[in-house]
């Protein structure tokens, strides 16, 4: 699993800009055939990683190794990079401009007239081929947006918030492509706030709060890492005693019963003691691994 | 190599492609003969009836030569060139301008009012009634020492017509002058003759002896500087919107983690350069075509045809300092683009780069004037108005090679300069995205990039 070179690492980086830390003393490493989740609030400092891994812009300290060797602008062409600000050409045709993209990514002509081809039919965009990129709705640009950041075959495929804006039809289609690559012995880098799909997608995850990583390891790890933590009940009464602080730190209702957060220094069994001795009537009370989302919102808040 | 003929190509294709191109190449000489010929035309324009004045002459003698100088004048100003600054040549501007002034106020409708016994008070009283009544559109009061040191006065509703008060200044003075001449006893005609301008013939010296210079190389000069000026207005506000395109669009980031900012820089300077260059050639060989059947006419007519008087190595200078002076402006709108986040803010930026070439207009002057000056050596090897002066100097008194290859390296040695350091503030100018930098910002941008 891990056994071969990393594709990505990264070494004790720090970025300012100004008086501003946006990257502080971050250190990662990324696996071949496998997808790695940039997870963390808006501002954490996950653009800023991503654009010092594709080289636009530098670390203050710190080294950054992809494919084994310090990156130069020559190694961007096995990178695939999709950025959280993507626009197209409004005026261009949509063939063209793919073209265009895998001009710029070192691709022959003719390989890219095929390629081209071949993702829009995947993408079902064949249709829109020769029409310009301003009469294509947002899903299908961002169709189009993915098609230019994967075009060229890459080694190391680095997507930015890549389903914001898609349909539930369309998350599956990309969702489908990117476990293929992962297949393929491609690695992914991928970030996003939807939790729920990188907890399906995501091999290995890294959360990062504040300019600083504040989680790390493959998604069962940190989940193990939480379990004990988390119960999930269905009940009547007992409000009173899930709202006290030093039982429960969060709380989060959905429509057939509750899942809790145990606080620190407490366990399963005063919790269910507590609510028992409240009159509560209980109709579930299981010890269950808490979802992505749980442990995200519970480590940021932490550090508040 | 690959990445940047991409830009290039992808440059070029999308704007002859669009149909603003289409549209600018066939409209493009339209417009610009519109705007030669515009100022006539609404010069032209005659609003109301002839301008009608009262004279009250209190000479008693002067009143009709002052009727025949405003009478022959009016309507066909060409036929009685001023003998005093006969060369029409020379005319400038705000010449031309005042002499189609005069062209419009054709006529004019004098009356004599005889002053009898009544006081110029009186007079004056009337007078100003009929002007507001607007029976009259002004008075003239001569007094009686005219001929000597008197001032007319002329009243008027509406004296901000500059042209009107002008015309009848001029009209006065030929009347009065001829007046003088006539009572000293002198014939009119003969002060014409006598008054006659001479004609210089400028000859220029060079190895095969004296050879008339007719002045073609400086218009030719002037036609390349006023060309290149007109170019660079036109399509440095193009290589302005190439640059902030990505900007706008959010490209940028996309591309950054491709291209060298350098590469992506270079090659939209290019990809638009050979815009403007299709443009012009297509202008060119239109005119060129235009000209040729003109010149045929002219021959079949049996009209002799004349072929300026410039050296073949001249035009080859003028291509080369054509090009330089078109990427030293580019590269300064593209270092704009590159700070500016939206085309309107580069808009405003780039409004005092419009008065850069006009400088070095300026400066052909004393470059021509004494070109082998330390002075001019300079202005010749500053880049930014090399083109234009260099041009001048080659054609007055061409300078050793090695000045005019020195001033291109150093042109186009400033044209990298510029784009190297424009790509770089556009790297880092995007990743700041959505906030307008300063001037200090944008160098420690340069630096830290």
């Amino acid at each position: 699993m891990t056994n071969n070179l990393p594709t990505v690492s990264i070494d004790h980086i720090t970025k300012t800009f100004g008086e501003f830390t946006a990257v502080s003393d971050l250190s990662l490493a990324v696996y071949p055939g496998r997808v790695y989740g940039l997870l963390g609030p808006n501002g954490a400092g996950k653009t800023t990683t991503i654009r010092m891994i594709v080289s636009i812009t530098a670390p203050d300290s710190g080294r950054i190794e992809v494919f084994g060797r310090q990156i130069t602008p020559e190694l961007q062409d096995r990178i695939g990079y999709l950025p959280e600000e993507r626009g197209l050409y409004k005026k261009m045709r949509v063939g063209d401009q793919l073209k265009f993209f895998a001009a710029l990514k070192n691709v022959d002509a003719k390989e890219a007239d095929k390629r081209v081809d071949r993702w829009l039919t995947r993408l079902k965009l064949t249709e829109w081929k020769n029409k310009k990129a301003s009469e294509l709705s947002k899903g299908m640009q961002q169709k189009v947006q993915f098609i230019s950041a994967i075009i060229h075959e890459p080694d190391l495929l680095i997507l930015d918030e890549p389903f914001s804006g898609l349909d539930p039809v369309n998350v599956e289609v990309l969702k489908e492509i990117i476990l293929e690559q992962r297949a393929a012995g491609k690695t992914i880098i991928l970030s996003t706030h939807q939790m729920e799909l990188a907890e399906k997608i995501c091999d290995d995850i890294c959360l990062i709060n504040r300019s600083r990583k504040v989680l790390e390891g493959s998604i069962r790890e940190v989940k193990r890492a939480f379990s004990r933590n988390a119960v999930a009940l269905r009940l009547e009464g007992g409000n009173d005693v899930l709202r006290d602080r030093s039982l429960v730190s969060k709380i989060e209702r959905h429509s057939d019963g509750v899942e809790v957060l145990l606080a620190a220094g407490t366990n399963a069994q005063a919790l269910l003691k507590q609510l028992i001795e409240a009159g509560a009537k209980i109709e579930r009370f299981e010890m269950i691994e808490p979802s992505l989302n749980n442990i995200f919102i519970e480590k940021v808040s932490e550090a508040e | 190599m690959r990445k940047f003929f991409a830009v290039v190509k992808r440059e070029y294709i999308q704007r002859v492609r669009s149909r603003m191109f289409m549209l600018v190449t066939v409209l493009g000489p339209v417009v610009i003969s519109f705007f030669g010929v515009a100022p006539a035309l609404i010069f032209s324009i005659k609003a109301g009836g002839p301008v009608r004045i009262a004279v009250v002459d209190q000479t008693g003698k002067l009143y009709q030569s002052v009727y025949e100088s405003v009478m022959d004048n009016a309507g066909t100003p060409e036929s009685t060139p001023d003998q005093m600054n006969a060369n029409a040549l020379n005319k400038d501007g705000s010449e031309r301008l005042q002499q189609m002034g005069e062209q419009q106020e054709g006529s004019f409708e004098l009356e004599e009012v005889r002053p009898g016994r009544r006081s110029l008070n009186e007079i004056k009283k009337e007078l100003d009634q009929r002007v507001l009544a607007k029976e009259l559109d002004g008075y003239l009061i001569l007094p009686a020492n005219l001929l000597e040191d008197g001032k007319p006065e002329y009243f008027a509703r509406n004296t901000g017509d500059v042209f009107t008060r002008k015309f009848l200044r001029e009209a006065l003075s030929r009347a009065v002058r001829q007046q003088r001449l006539a009572e000293a006893n002198i014939d009119v005609k003969i002060v014409q003759e006598l008054s006659e301008p001479v004609q210089l013939e400028a000859m220029k010296v060079g190895v095969t002896g004296g050879v008339r210079d007719s002045g073609e190389g400086f218009a030719l000069v002037f036609g390349a500087g006023f060309i290149m000026y007109l170019t660079i207005l036109m399509y440095g506000q193009m290589i302005l919107g190439a640059v902030i395109e990505e900007k706008e669009t959010r490209i940028a980031e996309i591309l950054f983690s491709s291209v060298k900012p350098f590469t992506l820089m270079m090659g939209k300077l290019v990809g638009v350069s050979l815009v403007a260059l299709s443009q012009l050639a297509i202008w060119g060989l239109a005119l060129a075509a235009f000209a040729v059947y003109g010149v045929g006419l002219l021959a079949a007519k049996g009209l002799s045809l004349h072929i300026p008087n410039v050296p073949l190595v001249h035009f080859v200078y003028f291509g080369l300092f054509f090009l330089l002076g078109y990427f030293i402006y580019s590269t300064i709108y593209a270092l704009i683009g590159s700070m500016v986040t939206t085309a309107q803010e580069g808009g405003q930026l780039s409004m005092p780069v419009v008065l850069l070439p006009l400088i070095g207009f300026y400066l052909f002057l004393p470059v021509s004037r004494s070109p082998d000056s330390s002075f001019a050596f300079w202005v010749l090897m500053f880049p930014f108005f090399s083109p234009m002066t260099m041009l001048t100097r080659i054609v007055t008194q061409t300078p050793p090679l090695w000045q005019i290859v020195l001033s291109l390296l150093l042109g186009f040695g400033t044209v990298a300069l510029l784009t190297w350091v424009a790509s770089r503030i556009y790297r880092v100018g995007m990743l700041m995205a959505g906030k307008k930098a300063t001037i200090p910002e944008v160098m420690r941008w340069v630096r830290q990039a």
